[in-house]
């Protein structure tokens, strides 16, 4: 058996999910000078081994269980310090559902014309999920939401009913029986926009077709030289003409596995506040009040004429 | 750099933690070995040693990097500094990051030093921002040819001055051939411009009968973006964004449909390897499925 001489570095590490991103802890020490009767490849060889070979000494055994402990305790602190901060998140959505923080009571909307909602596809199919999160956001007093998903599943579910019902109290025909105190008392118009991919890089080339195709037989009479001059203007003209125009959302709530807003239409995105939510499955009437909270607080300064301040 | 800096107050929102990956645990022993012949630098080989201690995959690492550097002015403000002396240690910061993104083996990364928005500032403001990358180009050439590295300046080139335009000209020109890392600094770019500049492209491959308006998709708009050159790392697969602002500021927006996003409250010049270990073990732990539907 190859013995080892020298410093050992032992390290130990693991991952686990948080409501603020996963939490990787690593430690490592090195042991040494040491010299050890048996080697341990530098791979995923757990230390933990139900019964030690005879050949080993005292002191490696020793080393092994001083390590085990170790690890043991530090995997309960970080998971008492996971389930301590999915505590106190699950209690202040609690708190703020329930209206006890004043703060969130009253939310000034004003600043927002246009919500969009991006679900992972594979959510977007619970349509329970979706109709009690358009429940609480017409209950908010949000007037205008986009939903979005790649596939257009949100599309094909909830279309047909947003033409139908536009002149209908949003709340009236999405309620779900959510059990939102206020939700009978305030419901309100809400305009719903259901885009899907098709809506995005898909809506963007199909206007840059339409673009060259007024350059190119705007120009066949000529000899060709005049240089293609499209501006943004022009472009957000053609994403009008070919259905793919629209408001572009003050605020983007992501709802899924992923913080990414898996192509929603590129050319809407400039300026928006994007949050992300998590899970569909695990989305929180408290977590949405407090996104809606903190967009209304924020300030942008992204207008053309800045007024430059030091 | 010169980014949209806010005067905003409220407290960022992070959003929730994502569907938790399972717990894994792993124990290992390292064997002393020695280190790699040093051809790039003892920072970057202790680099290196930093991704492999904090537990990082080198495999599963994004390809391609966006940073916004966002907060320059704001940090410098804090410390009763000038703007210009915020930028230059955001400057400085770049260097550190490029350095640490080719020693990890990231093969693209992309930093938005200044919008066309901004180009609306003071104009002694721009002056200066201007001069600063045109420095930051020009002296770093040498360096980056060096390090394998290539530079390529994107943005809207009509609103840059001429010395900057040539610097970024030369940059290109020295570098074209290097492909240990390919930089590209966002000056004066937009994305909607990035858009509508594609379009112009293609209207003139029309206009020389290359090819036909019907036949425009999504991969030829993509083809002719201003990041295409670097070839399958043309899009991002993360997104920094410095000094808590949570938008994307024109940024990319085309080819961020599926980058994973992290927003950090550090303003760009503070933000280091910890910072950039801490915003890959995020990517990391991130379920990604570029818009598919998982198949297990």
């Amino acid at each position: 058996m190859p013995s080892i001489r020298g410093n050992v570095r032992v390290a130990f590490e693991f991952s686990l999910p948080s409501v603020c991103g996963n939490v990787r802890v690593a430690f490592e020490f090195t042991l040494g000078p040491l010299r050890l009767q048996e080697a341990f490849v530098a791979s995923e060889a757990s230390v933990f081994m139900n019964q030690p070979p005879p050949h080993m000494s005292r002191p490696s055994i020793i080393i092994k269980l001083i390590l085990g402990l170790l690890w043991t305790i530090t995997h309960l602190a970080i998971s008492f310090l996971n389930l301590w901060s999915h505590l106190i998140y699950s209690l202040e959505c609690y708190l703020i559902s329930s209206g006890l923080l004043r703060k969130y009571q009253n939310l000034h909307l004003g600043r927002l014309k246009c919500l969009a909602i991006v679900v992972d596809s594979k959510e977007a199919k619970s349509t329970v999920k979706v109709k009690q999160l358009l429940c609480w956001l017409s209950s908010m007093g949000v007037k205008y939401v986009c939903l979005y998903d790649i596939e257009g599943v949100l599309k094909r579910s909830f279309e047909p009913a947003v033409n139908v019902s536009r002149d209908r109290t949003a709340g009236e025909h999405f309620g779900i029986g959510a059990n939102i105190k206020d939700l009978h008392r305030s419901q309100r118009e809400m305009v719903i926009d259901c885009l899907s991919g098709s809506d995005g890089k898909e809506g963007i080339a199909k206007a840059a077709s339409l673009l060259c195709s007024t350059y190119f037989n705007g120009d066949t009479h000529g000899d060709g030289k005049r240089k293609p001059a499209f501006t943004e203007a022009d472009m957000a003209s053609a994403l009008k003409a070919v259905g793919c125009g629209g408001p572009e959302p003050d605020l983007l709530l992501m709802y899924g596995p992923a913080r990414c807003h898996l192509g929603f239409p590129a050319w809407r995105l400039r300026y928006t506040e994007i949050t992300y939510m998590g899970p569909l499955k695990s989305m929180k009437y408290g977590a949405i009040v407090k996104a809606l909270y903190n967009f209304s607080k924020k300030h942008q300064n992204y207008v053309l004429q800045i007024r430059y301040t030091n | 750099m010169l980014l949209l800096s806010h005067s905003s107050s409220a407290t960022t929102t992070r959003g929730l933690a994502a569907a938790p990956p399972a717990c894994s645990r792993r124990a290992r022993l390292l064997l002393p070995r020695a280190r790699a012949a040093d051809t790039t630098g003892v920072g970057a080989d202790r680099a290196a040693e930093a991704l492999l201690q904090s537990g990082l995959r080198p495999e599963s690492l994004p390809r391609h990097v966006a940073v916004v550097m966002d907060g320059n002015s704001r940090w410098a403000r804090a410390r009763g500094l000038t703007p210009a002396d915020g930028h230059k240690a955001g400057g400085r910061n770049l260097e550190r990051i490029v350095g640490l993104s080719r020693a990890w083996g990231i093969r693209a990364l992309t930093a938005f030093v200044c919008s066309r928005e901004n180009l609306s500032r003071p104009m002694a403001e721009v002056d200066y921002m201007m001069g600063l990358s045109e420095w930051l180009i020009g002296d770093n050439i040498d360096k980056l040819s060096r390090q394998g590295i290539r530079l390529q300046v994107i943005g809207d080139t009509t609103k840059m001055p001429g010395s900057l335009r040539s610097a970024a000209v030369q940059a290109d020109e020295a570098t074209r051939h290097n492909s240990q890392l390919h930089l590209m600094l966002a000056i004066c770019y937009s994305g909607r411009w990035d858009m509508v500049q594609a379009c112009r492209e293609l209207a003139r491959e029309a206009q020389a009968n290359q090819l036909s308006p019907d036949d425009i998709d999504e991969s030829l708009v993509a083809g002719k973006l201003a990041t295409s050159a670097a070839g399958e790392f043309s899009c991002p697969d993360l997104v920094i964004r410095t000094s808590g602002e949570l938008r994307l500021s024109n940024f990319l927006l085309w080819q961020s449909a599926y980058s994973e996003f992290f927003f950090t409250d550090k303003m760009w010049p503070d933000f280091g390897e910890a910072e950039y270990l801490e915003a890959l073990r995020s990517f990391q732990g991130r379920d990604r499925r570029f818009g598919q539907s998982r198949l297990l």
